[in-house]
């Protein structure tokens, strides 16, 4: 899952960068409001996490302007916490709204929720055959045994499992796991599915040949 | 008590007035009444009088006195007079009978005393007949005569006089009229030369009860102009008072909560459209302060949740997982600055709160400033050198009344910004000059300068022309907020002027007493 944080208090921008790629994320970032802006509509995002008060463009401007063009999952994050505010954002379009300062749990929280709901998806435990995916403690249970996977292997796994029943192709795969500031060195996909088949067995992801990887329903 | 009311007061105040006034007309009016009656009734009883007299003395009432020429008509003249010498001897006169005998004794000294006093004593006296028709009883006017003798005997009467007649007495020797008022009837009486009394009187019962029923119409009207006045004296407070509830009522609301509403002013220019007028720039004054008091603490808040939100998340993060000691260096690190940012702003939060409050105590000692510019710009210097900034000065020993160390504040402040928005290797110019009664500091720099709309506000609370900038090397937006609260507690005034992409200047001016300025190098 690819999410942008806009945030323009640098430490707090860093700090959450950090924390959520620590979580599994690929996360871009933007100080300021015109560069979140510029992000959000070049890139499909899982979910952005937005500030109100940005430099050059502000939160209300961001989320309305995107939303004229992309569905994308939006958790606005200020310190303005009136009812007004909060009822502003979320009718303006945002899907949720935490009020600074918060928690990071909850935060993490709130992001997957984010996630699962636009991925038509209510609980966070998704059963696939007989693997289990327990999407919030991050683990895969195969006919009740837990099964070993890398940050990444877990993370394309989720994308699929998320959007089964589809074709994600390499480059969606690609847009939505790794972000700017990765290095190209850990962007072999297909090392990747070789290592989640190999560990869950081949026939859960399908290859289609010339488009992409899709898990059936 | 509604002595308290201003209506109540009018009111007894007015009722005062009016009883005052209608008492005085009213006594006026009734004495002016009576005593025009009575004048009247005295001219008719002296008129009466007087023809009595005449007739008594044997003076012709009517027409010249004896000796003179002749009468006019024969009614006029006297029908006999009195022979000189003893007169005959005549039955005494009976009181009642009204028909004298024409005798009409006239006085002679040279009479020997005794006859003269029987004669005196039993006379009788003959009326004319038009002094008679002044006693008619036949009209209303009731008037009766009494005549005493000399020696107190009454000698002739008129038949409707009263039964009890009783001689006047006799107070000087003069033969004036005198009147008198014996229960109700006024009499005029007068002494004769020879000692007899003459008295005219008439009932004035009838006049007594019309200048009663007088004194009642009077009570009466006078009453009624008293409820009258009154009444409408309180309807006129009324109207007059009622725009005083109207604010007052609408006063209490806007102060109760609703600042935003204001008192109605219909009539600009009385008292109270006056009063309105104030109350309501009052009203408007608050409004404003208590409007810039919420946004003050809205943005403090705000200012405070960021640093608290970056302390929480920096703190949570290292926690989630196994760290380096490295990281957690970084991480208490972060902290540490960003705990420390914040007490900067609370301090900084604190000391516009005082000054808000004024409560903060300014020092007034006098102060060098071209000294404390001088030391301003050593602790600059070392930050300068870094951007290669050049720093150019010229200090004029100048002295203000002040707080040393408060001034120190604005001088470091406006310094620091000099450095910090200015472009490397630029340029500092420092002035400060005496002026008339003032010390005028300025401080240049040639940096990138701030947009004419950020101009106006750029003193304001956390206002901030370079959000992201300023927001990224911990700077809140106060600082010249509080230069500017410290300058204004001194008296003086603080301006920016500033030109994009050449340059800001700051220019603070500081009163200073005319004896303190040196005299010019």
């Amino acid at each position: 899952m690819r999410i942008l944080v806009v945030e323009d208090e640098p430490r707090l921008l860093s700090n959450l960068a950090k924390a959520l790629r620590e979580e599994g994320y690929a996360v871009d970032t933007a100080d300021a409001g015109d560069d979140g802006l510029y992000k959000a509509e070049n890139c499909d995002y899982d979910a952005i996490v937005l500030d109100i008060m940005l430099p050059r463009l502000d939160g209300w401007e961001v989320l309305d302007r995107l939303r004229k063009q992309k569905q994308t999952p939006v958790l606005m994050l200020t310190a303005r916490d009136a009812t007004r505010d909060r009822v502003r954002g979320l009718d303006t379009g945002a899907d949720d709204y935490l009020v600074k300062p918060f928690d990071l749990t909850e935060l993490l929280a709130r992001l997957r929720a984010l996630i699962r709901r636009s991925a038509g998806q209510a609980r966070s435990k998704v059963e696939v055959r007989d693997l289990v995916i327990d999407t919030r403690a991050r683990t895969i249970t195969r006919a009740g045994q837990a099964v070993t996977l890398t940050a990444r292997e877990y993370a394309i796994l989720e994308y699929l499992v998320l959007h089964r029943g589809e074709v994600v192709t390499r480059t969606e795969l690609y847009e939505h796991l790794f972000d700017e500031s990765d290095d190209t060195l850990s962007n072999l996909l297909d090392v990747h599915i070789f290592s989640i088949r190999k560990k869950l067995g081949a026939e859960l992801i399908a290859t289609r040949r010339g488009q992409g990887y899709g898990i059936e329903s | 008590m509604f002595t308290k009311s201003i209506r109540w007061r009018l009111q007894l105040w007015q009722a005062f007035l009016l009883v005052c006034i209608l008492i005085g007309f009213g006594v006026t009016a009734y004495q002016l009444n009576r005593t025009n009656r009575l004048s009247q009734i005295d001219a008719e009883l002296e008129h009466r009088l007087s023809a009595l007299s005449g007739d008594v003395r044997g003076r012709p009432p009517f027409g010249p006195p004896p000796g003179r020429p002749p009468f006019a008509s024969a009614e006029d003249a006297p029908k006999e007079r009195m022979p000189l010498g003893p007169p005959p001897e005549h039955p005494p006169f009976e009181p009642g009978h009204d028909s004298p005998f024409p005798r009409r004794p006239e006085p002679d000294s040279r009479a020997p005393r005794g006859r003269m006093e029987d004669f005196l004593e039993t006379r009788e006296i003959r009326l004319a007949p038009r002094t008679l028709s002044l006693f008619d009883q036949t009209e209303t006017n009731d008037f009766y005569f009494a005549i005493w003798t000399r020696g107190g005997n009454l000698l002739k009467r008129s038949t409707n006089a009263p039964a009890d007649l009783s001689l006047p007495v006799r107070l000087d020797a003069l033969t004036g009229i005198h009147p008198r008022l014996r229960e109700a009837n006024r009499e005029a009486y007068q002494f004769t030369e020879i000692g007899e009394c003459v008295l005219v009187g008439r009932s004035i019962a009838s006049d007594l009860r019309a200048t009663q029923r007088f004194a009642l119409w009077l009570i009466t009207a006078g009453g009624a102009v008293l409820v009258i006045g009154l009444g409408g004296g309180w309807w006129v407070a009324g109207r007059a008072l009622r725009p005083v509830e109207d604010i007052s009522a609408a006063a209490s609301r806007i102060s109760a909560g609703r600042l935003s509403e204001r008192i109605d002013v219909a009539d600009t220019d009385s008292e109270l459209g006056r009063l309105a007028a104030v109350l309501n720039s009052t009203f408007a004054r608050l409004e404003a302060a208590f409007a810039q008091q919420k946004q003050f603490t809205a943005d403090a808040s705000h200012e405070l949740r960021t640093p608290i939100a970056v302390i929480i998340s920096e703190a949570q993060t290292t926690l989630a997982r196994e760290r380096t000691a490295a990281e957690y260096r970084e991480t208490v690190g972060v902290c540490l600055d960003t705990a420390q940012q914040m007490r900067r702003l609370t301090q900084s939060l604190l000391e516009l709160a005082r000054y808000d409050a004024g409560q903060e105590s300014i020092e007034r000692r006098p102060v060098n400033l071209a000294e404390r510019m001088r030391a301003g710009i050593e602790l600059v210097r070392p930050l300068a050198r870094e951007r290669g900034i050049q720093i150019h000065s010229n200090l004029v020993p100048a002295e203000a009344l002040g707080d040393a160390d408060r001034l120190d504040q604005v001088i470091t402040n406006l310094l620091a910004n000099a450095v910090h928005y200015n472009r490397p290797n630029g340029e500092i110019r420092v002035s400060v000059l005496p002026e008339n009664g003032a010390v005028i500091l300025t401080v240049a720099d040639t940096g990138q300068g701030i947009a004419p709309e950020d101009l106006p506000p750029i003193c304001g609370r956390f206002y901030r022309a370079d959000k992201a900038r300023s927001r990224a090397n911990g700077h809140s937006g106060l600082g010249l907020a509080i230069c500017q609260a410290i300058v204004d507690a001194h008296g003086g005034s603080l301006e920016v002027a500033s030109q994009l992409g050449v340059g800001t200047t700051v220019t603070l001016r500081l009163p200073s007493p005319l004896d303190k300025i040196p005299p010019p190098p």
